[in-house]
This record gives C-alpha cells, sequence and structure tokens, in this order.
C-alpha cells in the first residue's frame, strides 16, 4: 500500500479513516496505559483543599483530575485509560478463544456433514436459544465472578455463530473442483482441510474476529456492570460504569464518560466493519 | 408441505432436550449448598441433611435429572426459595409484563426502522441516507445499560418529566423510558435489514416494469418494495429474538420492571434454582418456539421459497 491508495481511501471514506484512527488510539492506550495515565488508578483520596475550603470526592473534572474522580477520589481519567486496558485485553482474547472453538467445530461440522454435523449444529441451537447475557452471567456463577470467568463465559456465549459462520463458507469451499480434485489425488482429509479449506475460509474468520471484539467487549462490560465481572479494585469501563450509578445526580461525570469511551469504540469498530463489508459486496457499489 | 412441518416439529425434541440438560448442568455447576440456604445459616447439622434428604439432592444427578424434566413436562416447576409461591402461578403474572413491554417496543422499531430503511434505500447514497445509517449504527453501537442511565438522568433526574423506574399495571408513563431505551438499538438495526433488503428488492426487473408501466415513485415503494422487504424484516425479528431478549432482560433490571427478565435476574443472584431453571427453560424454549413459526411462516408469505431444500 503506497501514499496514493491511502489519500484515496481518506476521499473516498473519511467516516471509516477516522474510526480507524479511533481504533488504533484505543489500541495505543491500551498498550501505553501506565505512560498515559495521569495518576495512580488505585490511589484513594477521599477529600482535599480547595482555596482553603475543605471538599469531598467525588470531584468534578478539573485541570487536576481530566475526568473527576470517583467516590473515593480516584483518578476517573487513568481509571478508564486502565480500564480501555482491561475491556480491550478481555475482548479480544475471549473473541480469540470463541473464533478457536468455533472455527474447530465450523470446519469439523462443514467438512464431515451427516450426523457429526447434525448434533453439532443442534448444539449451537441449543446454545442460542438462552439470551446471551443470560447464558453469560450463569457461567459467571459457576466460576465465582473473575476476569477468567467473564473469558470464559464470553466464549460460551461466541462460539456457536462462529462455527455456524465458518460452516456455511466450508459448505460453499467443499463443492469447489479443486477440493474434489485433491481429494481424488487421495490426498488426506485433515490435510484437504488445513491446506485447502481453512485458508480460504480466512477472509471471513479474520472479519468476523474483529468485528466480535467489541460484541465481547460489550459483555464484559454488562457483566461487570451487573457485578458479576472484573471483581473491585481492578477497573474496567462496565464497572466503573455500574459505581457511578449511585452518584448520578451530583455526579453524572462519573458514570457518563466511561460510557462514551466505551460507545466510541464500540461505534468505530462498527463503522469499519461496515466499508469492509461494502467494499466486498458489489451491490453496494 | 405437512412432512416438512411435522418434521420441524419432530427436531424441536432433541433440541429442547438438549436445552434442558445444558441448564440442568450448568445450574448444577453452580456452587452453593442449597439446603444450607434453605435452612438458613444457623440451623444445625441434622436440620440441613434432613432437608437434603427431603429434597431428593443426594440422589444420583441422572435421577435428579430425569424428575427435572418430567416435573417441567407436566406443569410442576415447583416452589421459588424467595418467595415461597408456586412458580407456576407467578411466570404468568411476570411474563404478561415482558410481553407488554416487548410488544410495544417492536411495534415502534418496525415503524421507526422500517420508515428510515426505506427512506435510507430509495435515496441511497444521498445525505439523508448517509445520515440515517449513522444514527442507526450509533443506536446499535450504545451499551444498552449506559444508555438506560443517560435516558434516565435526563428525563427523570434533570427535566423530571418521567419516573425513573418502577412499574404499574396498565400502560402507565413507566413504560416510556424502558421502551426507548430499547427502541434505539432495535429500530437501528431493522434500519439496516429494511435498507438491504429494499436495495435487493429494487435491483429486480418487475420492479423496473412497474416503473415503466408509469406507476409513481410512491406506488412502486407502498405495492412493491414494502411488501417483499417486509420477509427479511420479519426473519430478522426471529432470528435476533434471543439477542432482544438479552437487552430486555438488561432493561429489566435497570428500570426494575417486573417482568420475567428481572425474575430470572432475581432468581440467578438468590441462586433460586426452581425459579431460576424454569424461567430460563421458559425464555429459551420461548425463543425456538418462535424461529420454529418464523421459518415455517416464511413459506407462506414468499411462496418461492422452497420447503424440500
Amino acid at each position: 500500500m503506497n501514499l496514493k491508495t491511502i489519500v484515496k481511501f481518506i476521499k473516498k471514506e473519511p467516516l471509516a479513516f477516522i474510526a480507524l484512527l479511533i481504533v488504533l488510539s484505543y489500541i495505543i492506550i491500551a498498550l501505553f496505559a501506565p505512560i498515559i495515565a495521569t495518576h495512580d488508578p488505585l490511589r484513594v483520596k477521599t477529600s482535599m483543599n480547595v482555596d482553603g475550603e475543605k471538599i469531598y470526592a467525588p470531584y468534578p473534572p478539573s485541570k487536576m483530575h481530566l475526568f473527576g474522580t470517583d467516590q473515593l477520589g480516584r483518578d476517573l481519567f487513568s481509571r478508564i485509560v486502565f480500564g480501555v486496558r482491561v475491556s480491550l485485553f478481555v475482548g479480544i482474547v475471549a473473541r480469540g478463544l470463541s473464533m478457536l472453538l468455533g472455527v474447530f467445530l465450523g470446519l469439523i461440522t462443514g467438512f464431515s456433514g451427516g450426523i457429526i454435523d447434525n448434533i453439532i449444529m443442534r448444539i449451537t441451537d441449543v446454545f442460542m436459544s438462552i439470551p446471551a447475557i443470560l447464558l453469560a452471567m450463569i457461567v459467571t456463577l459457576i466460576f465465582s465472578p473473575s476476569l477468567t470467568s467473564v473469558i470464559l463465559a464470553i466464549v460460551v456465549v461466541g462460539w456457536p455463530d462462529v462455527a455456524r459462520l465458518v460452516r456455511s463458507q466450508v459448505l460453499s469451499i467443499k463443492n469447489n473442483e479443486y477440493v474434489e480434485a485433491v481429494e481424488a489425488l487421495g490426498a488426506k482429509k485433515i490435510r484437504i482441510i488445513l491446506k485447502h479449506i481453512l485458508p480460504n475460509c480466512m477472509g471471513i474468520i479474520i472479519v468476523s474476529f474483529s468485528m466480535g471484539i467489541p460484541g465481547a467487549v460489550m459483555y464484559e462490560a454488562g457483566l461487570s456492570f451487573f457485578g458479576l465481572g472484573i471483581q473491585p479494585p481492578s477497573p474496567s469501563l462496565g464497572s466503573i460504569i455500574s459505581n457511578g450509578r449511585g452518584y448520578m445526580m451530583f455526579a453524572p461525570w462519573y458514570s457518563i464518560l466511561p460510557g462514551i469511551v466505551l460507545a466510541l469504540f464500540v461505534l468505530s469498530v462498527n463503522i469499519l466493519g461496515d466499508t469492509v463489508i461494502d467494499y466486498f459486496d458489489p451491490s453496494y457499489k | 408441505m405437512f412432512n416438512y412441518i411435522l418434521k420441524r416439529f419432530l427436531f424441536l425434541i432433541p433440541i429442547l432436550i438438549g436445552l434442558s440438560l445444558l441448564i440442568f448442568i450448568f445450574l448444577y455447576l453452580i456452587p452453593g449448598d442449597v439446603a444450607r440456604m434453605i435452612a438458613g445459616p444457623s440451623a444445625s447439622k441434622e436440620v440441613v441433611d434432613s432437608i437434603t434428604n427431603e429434597m431428593g439432592l443426594n440422589r444420583p444427578l441422572p435421577v435428579q435429572y430425569f424428575e427435572f424434566l418430567t416435573n417441567f413436562l407436566t406443569g410442576d416447576f415447583g416452589h421459588s426459595y424467595q418467595s415461597g409461591k408456586a412458580i407456576i402461578d407467578e411466570i404468568p403474572i411476570v411474563f404478561k409484563r415482558t410481553l407488554q413491554l416487548t410488544i410495544i417496543v417492536q411495534i415502534i422499531s418496525f415503524i421507526i426502522g422500517g420508515i428510515m430503511g426505506i427512506i435510507s434505500a430509495v435515496w441511497r447514497k444521498s445525505i439523508w441516507d448517509r445520515l440515517i445509517m449513522a444514527i442507526s449504527v450509533s443506536g446499535l453501537s450504545l451499551p444498552l445499560f449506559w444508555s438506560a442511565l443517560v435516558i434516565q438522568l435526563l428525563f427523570s433526574i434533570y427535566l423530571g418529566w418521567l419516573p425513573p423506574s418502577g412499574y404499574r399495571s396498565g400502560f402507565d408513563l413507566y413504560i416510556i423510558l424502558p421502551t426507548l431505551t430499547l427502541v434505539l438499538p432495535n429500530s437501528g438495526m431493522l434500519a439496516r435489514v429494511t435498507r438491504s433488503a429494499v436495495i435487493d428488492v429494487m435491483n429486480n426487473d418487475y420492479i423496473r416494469t412497474a416503473k415503466s408501466k408509469g406507476l409513481s415513485n410512491f406506488w412502486v415503494i407502498t405495492k412493491h418494495i414494502v411488501r417483499n422487504a417486509l420477509i427479511p424484516m420479519i426473519t430478522m425479528t426471529g432470528t435476533n429474538l434471543s439477542r432482544m431478549m438479552g437487552g430486555v432482560i438488561m432493561i429489566e433490571i435497570i428500570f426494575t420492571w417486573p417482568g420475567m427478565g428481572k425474575y430470572v435476574y432475581d432468581a440467578l443472584l438468590a441462586k433460586d434454582f426452581p425459579a431460576l431453571q424454569t424461567a430460563t427453560m421458559l425464555i429459551a424454549s420461548l425463543v425456538i418456539v418462535i424461529n420454529l413459526f418464523v421459518d415455517l411462516t416464511y413459506g407462506l408469505i414468499d411462496p418461492r421459497i422452497r420447503y424440500h431444500n
């Protein structure tokens, strides 16, 4: 990719370009959270003196605390920065694991067909019939709320979609002549799957992985919001929003700011995804 | 046709058995001594043991599962640990409230999303199209629990127009805010589906024929396009039902709307297993059955869809 194509892309899809910049900056924030944070996200300071007057936390946004503080006087900007790190980590790891399981089962069911296909597809039906957030809540209770249980919950909720998507892709590839040709040449099944089918699914797998990350981040935030996710004092975007709920009346920034940070990330990835999908769909040009 | 419908109904059996197995295993895995919970923290070991015996909690798992299944199928849901009432009496009450909320949300989302989608598709690439698509993708991207808080803050704390949360029977002001919160993402989703459906329809030859016959744009849209675009809209409602129920659960919790979602969440937190497993089973079965009906009605709306495939 040279400079010219980049400039062309920016001119044609300015919104997608902005979205791309935003997503990149989230990744940078997550990677360099300790450098970007202005305060220690865990340091408590319940009262401070302003102009000789003693005021109590939560403090409103000011020069010292860009996004204000929470009820314990912990700097919200720094907590949100670390929250982005935790949320992105959970989102990427959980989505990655969902993909592993989903791709594995999708390849098997799509390629083998028959009874195995039928059984696994009925299992996906079962998993998809329970509302995801409810299923995720039940899973977190099994392992008691923590980072690991949140990741597990998102995987349990996320794999069926992936398995179905990959399966349908495998089904359409399987009937191609070149697959029949290598089969006729006597190639082993595992080799056909790994060498011929999987590479042809890679495009859809990558798109599904990246488009699934905001969903995973949302589930993490949702679980943390309902107290079933990442436990205090470690900050996550959902738990900060949840903690701020009780202070909505006189400290609205407390819940609103982390929510905007979360929504902006999800929105940007969605816009990018739409652009990618439009790009590959000829009827939208 | 009849055979197909029968086959689809027979397929329900293994799925529902699988569902009950999944729920039973998952709830069994949740740690916590049920007998101890019922007896209370100060009860003696003998009391706890006798409750364990009485409830059959020390029997082998397959036996317990089989009992759960037969009880469920015969409508014997047991009693809630929390309220002590028969679950079969509680469910219809909470279910009605959820239905009330869901139907209103669906109707409004259908109207708003449909109109937005049609405008977008007909004036594709216009400023309106871009604006509407931007609004709908934003609606989809808002975390529901957060937009609920912001809406509560705006309409009840700052403006003081509406009650922040709660429920009163009948159509009271209480329903407005939860509805508004759920309509945002739902109508956004429907607008996108409608748009792509209408675009697909508009590329068809018969639309060109209708236009060349001299039919005005308005009539082409209402007579041909809307009818054909309805199929994907209804399908989406069916396939997204599970997801939508998830949203309803979250909204019921935040707005303390005492429907199925709130019921299942309260049961979950209190480890009220009979209530939890019954409610989860019912919600999931409902999703499965409605999906089946959406699949079947499909063919009624559009005769081109062949059942044999």
